[in-house]
């Protein structure tokens, strides 16, 4: 677990207001919205605060809050952009908010990816569907330093074509030659002219097969594909030491208290999200 | 023999023979007048079983936990009358077979256990037939006939002190065997029908939600008042929902496993007297 | 030489106090409950009682209170902060297991984050509690390291006489001396013996089981199913332990105006841990019922060094199908040895 850090305000619970500035459509009911603060004050604090791996609890007043990643990176701290699926009664609230309309924000919360300890190191990312969004944040974190980071690999597999968010940044990562995109879709899922790998996450990289010297990975996943995609890391040379991972128990608080995404001897909130897979593996696996 | 002996014995054959995989009945609690939920499933746990008059709970509850019924194997279990009404209405109400349910029917006559024959719910259908209109547990009466006699507006006093103090642990519906919905209406938020809030409007919503959704079901086994631990006489509400339900439409709720739910049935001779 | 306080002289302290400007409370009983409330008077409280029925929490973590006000304009998202209505109040009365949990409970609501919902009243709250000259068979303190006469969490102890007509006082903190001054010229230098305390037997060895549930190995025993088969997944012990502190955070109102609330929730609920995508990491009762003790005895001890408990007993005492802590400790005890 790396180092907490944040600066409370004098109502921990008292959200900031944001405003709507763009919002994009990613995959059939997923959507990026990208947020401005209207408090010169707040935005000052989320500036000096925020770290990529943190999260935040977005909301409408009358519908509550719901937490997801902070999906935009450390280097880029104009805004926030966050990435949702809509499927419960907040983030259906959000869903139809337009552009310019307001919306709150609480955050940002918990620990990060310590990626000055990656520094030199060569970087794996792996991800699944919905779960590219905390890994963006870190991608953009690193690429936005390029310098600093050894060969960055990023492996990223959806359920089908359809199902692949940020399709615009992986067309540019593909052009990039300082980066070695590997993109799949689960077999069955791909589209007519689909050029690229059809497979699972961890067979396609297992197929790619980076190599784990020097090297740190980034896995952000559905919980099987976690379990699935370890496996096959291990088998590639990782430590789990060397494997970042980030947990999205629910939550209400996002401050250690409400309790609710306690699992053994961590509050997800506080302690987390970020965690090494040698972290997980001492928590207890039936209740993630 | 004692009739605990009996039913232990009873119990050990429905076991041993493989008539039920699970006998559900009562085992001596943490303090002497207390029983508490026993599950047995081999035949050398029978004599932790206990029948006495402190076996009130009503276990019918537990036959509808997930999984439990499903590989269709038979499960014994103590029931007092109204136990046996619940039986009947989880059985109209498709909640479960009423074919799986051996039954180790007793009664309890103040402090001693009666037994009661039959096996088989409709075993005791005559026997429900002559408690109709009879409240199986008069706790309360007193209290009871004193709301009656109060003014509206005293009554609603009188339940807005007893509802302020719900802390909406929702014991009362745990409790209930009525009470099987996976994901009860307080559980919705799409739309979110009720609020969650235990404040007192919350809590008036949560018990009369509930007092309605029990009409013409609840058999007043009394779980739910036991249950509160805020000692609010929940009993009351049901056993006035129970009263109407009998006098407008003349249902006795779990006479039969083919009793039609009073509230989701319609037939042409209902009395229209609430319809102004 | 001990300072006493007369029972006959508590009508004028609960004067003085008010007139000092404090807000009293004790426990009262009230539509067939005994919980802790606003006295007007001496006589308003019930002190017999071998405990409250109903927690000391509740007055600095209410079952439900607002948090903000939003209102929703075209332009505009306006947002009113609701902190709790505060002024010096006094518990009189409490008991030491309540006092405790306060103190159990201090350390979360402040870990970093200070919750102002909580310390707010907290530091405006002087805490007197009465030491136990009675108990029940669900008393457990003893086997959490606390006793019938513990301080941890009050400001003023008081034990009762042997005569039964008022109690020693021991001031505790600043904050109970300074209260106790208001009331010193109704106080007596004294040598009358106090009452034994209650005798509250050792029911479980509260370190044997915290080692067995940091045996990773346990997670998976058989035991959590057997323990709690006949559990149905209220919220009645959550609800009524002193340092049970889970909750939600829920919006009631419309598009255009209403309220942010902080209400109670508990783990024993199966919606309580539950995904928008339907996955629950804990979906059966058995697991969610070691989370409970696990969260009691293991990971909150490993963060806040203290257990989770203090030994009231209401779980067990309130548990519709007579389940609860004690008995589960106690067989955790015996798989220990």
């Amino acid at each position: 677990m790396t180092e907490n850090i944040h600066s409370a305000p004098q109502n921990i619970y008292k959200p900031a207001i944001m405003k709507i500035v763009a919002r994009h459509d990613e995959a059939p009911g997923v959507r990026t919205m990208r947020l401005e603060f209207q408090d010169p004050a707040e935005h000052e604090q989320f500036k000096e605060t925020f770290r990529t791996g943190m999260f935040g609890l977005y909301g409408i007043y009358g519908e509550g809050e719901s937490t997801f990643c902070v999906a935009s990176p450390e280097t880029r701290k104009e805004y926030i952009e966050c990435t949702f699926r809509q499927s419960g009664r907040v983030t259906s609230a959000l869903a139809s908010a337009d552009v310019g309309d307001l919306v709150t924000f609480r955050g940002p919360y918990g620990n990060r990816f310590p990626i000055e300890d990656f520094y030199g190191k060569n970087l794996l990312f792996i991800a699944g569907g919905i779960a590219l969004p905390p890994t963006r944040s870190v991608i953009w974190s690193c690429l936005d330093q390029r310098e600093k980071f050894g060969k960055v690999t990023i492996v990223y597999g959806a359920r089908t074509v359809a199902d692949l968010v940020y399709k615009h940044e992986l067309e540019e990562w593909q052009k990039r030659d300082d980066v070695d995109l590997v993109l799949a879709v689960d077999p069955g899922g791909e589209s007519p002219d689909w050029k690229h790998r059809v497979g699972f996450v961890p067979t396609v990289l297992e197929e790619a097969a980076p190599s784990a010297e020097n090297c740190v990975a980034v896995l952000c996943g559905p919980p099987i594909m976690i379990k699935f995609t370890l496996n096959s890391l291990k088998k590639l040379g990782f430590e789990e030491s060397n494997v970042y991972t980030t947990l999205e128990n629910r939550m209400k608080c996002g401050l250690g208290k409400c309790g609710r995404c306690n699992v053994g001897s961590v509050y997800v909130c506080k302690e987390g999200p970020v965690f090494t897979a040698a972290e997980v593996a001492l928590m207890p696996q039936a209740d993630l | 023999m004692s009739i605990e002996q009996q039913y232990r014995t009873r119990a050990k054959e429905l076991l041993s023979s493989g008539e039920v995989k699970m006998v559900i009945g009562y085992s001596k609690g943490s303090t002497p007048d207390r029983r508490r939920p026993a599950f047995i499933s081999t035949p050398e746990d029978v004599e932790t079983l206990v029948l006495d008059g402190a076996c009130i709970a009503n276990l019918s509850g537990y036959l509808v936990t997930e999984g439990l019924l499903s590989d269709e194997k038979r499960v014994a279990v103590f029931l007092r009358p109204e136990g046996i009404r619940a039986i009947n209405i989880l059985a109209a109400e498709f909640q479960l077979n009423a074919a799986q349910v051996e039954i180790l029917g007793f009664n309890t006559e103040g402090n001693e256990p009666t037994a009661l024959s039959g096996s088989k719910v409709d075993d005791f259908a005559e026997l429900i037939g002559t408690l109709k209109g009879i409240i199986p547990d008069t706790a309360g009466e007193e209290l009871y006939k004193k709301l009656e006699a109060m003014s509206p507006q005293e009554r609603f006093d009188f339940w807005q002190s007893e509802f302020s103090k719900c802390i909406k642990c929702y014991a009362c519906r745990q409790a209930c065997p009525m009470c099987y919905c996976r994901r009860c209406i307080v559980d919705n938020n799409q739309p979110q029908w009720v609020n969650t809030s235990s404040h007192t409007l919350g809590n008036f919503e949560w018990n009369i939600v509930r007092a309605f959704h029990l009409s013409g079901r609840c058999v007043e086994c009394g779980n739910c008042d036991r249950a509160c631990p805020v000692n609010i006489p929940l009993r009351l509400i049901n056993r006035k929902m129970a009263g109407e339900v009998l006098e407008a439409f003349d249902h006795f709720a779990g006479s039969s496993q083919t009793q039609e739910p009073v509230m989701a049935s319609f037939k042409k001779d209902d009395t229209e007297t609430f319809i102004l | 030489m001990t300072k006493i306080l007369y029972t006959d002289k508590l009508d004028n302290c609960v004067e003085r106090w008010r007139s000092a400007g404090l807000s009293v409370i004790g426990p009262v009983r009230n539509a067939n409950i005994t919980a802790y409330r606003p006295v007007g008077s001496a006589a308003d409280l019930e002190l017999s009682q071998i405990l409250p029925d109903r927690s000391i929490k509740e007055l600095f973590f209410p079952q439900t209170e607002p948090m903000m006000r939003y209102s929703i304009k075209k332009d505009a998202i306006n947002t009113e902060e609701c902190l709790p209505p505060v002024g010096p109040r006094i518990i009189f009365g409490a008991r030491p297991c309540d006092a405790s949990g306060l103190a159990i409970d201090d350390p979360l609501f402040g870990w970093d984050y200070k919750d102002e919902y909580w310390f707010n009243r907290r530091n405006e709250t002087v805490i007197v509690s009465i030491a136990c000259t009675k108990s029940d068979e669900f008393c457990m303190c003893t086997s959490l390291k606390l006793s019938p006469d513990s301080t941890k969490g009050s400001d003023v102890l008081l034990r009762p006489l042997e005569s039964g007509k008022g109690w020693q006082v021991e001031e505790l903190t600043d904050r109970g001396r300074e209260a106790f001054k208001a009331i010193a010229e109704l106080l007596t230098e004294g040598a009358e013996a106090a009452a034994p305390t209650a005798v509250v037997a050792e029911k479980f060895d509260a370190d044997a089981c915290s080692e067995w549930l940091r045996n990773p190995e346990n997670f998976e025993s058989r035991f959590w199913k057997e323990i709690s088969v006949r559990c149905i997944g209220c919220g009645s012990c959550t609800y009524l332990c002193p340092t049970c502190h889970c909750f939600d955070i829920q919006d009631e109102g419309d598009t255009f105006t209403g309220i942010r609330r902080k209400n109670w929730d508990s783990c024993s609920f199966a919606l309580f841990t539950m995904h928008t995508s339907g996955h629950n990491p804990r979906s059966t009762q058995s697991a969610r019922w070691r989370q409970r003790i696990m969260h009691k005895f293991n990971y909150f001890p490993g963060k806040f060094s203290a257990n989770s408990c203090s030994g009231c007993g209401r779980c067990t005492r309130q548990c519709p199908v007579d389940m609860g802590i004690t008995e589960t400790l106690q067989e955790i005890s015996k798989l220990s040895q």
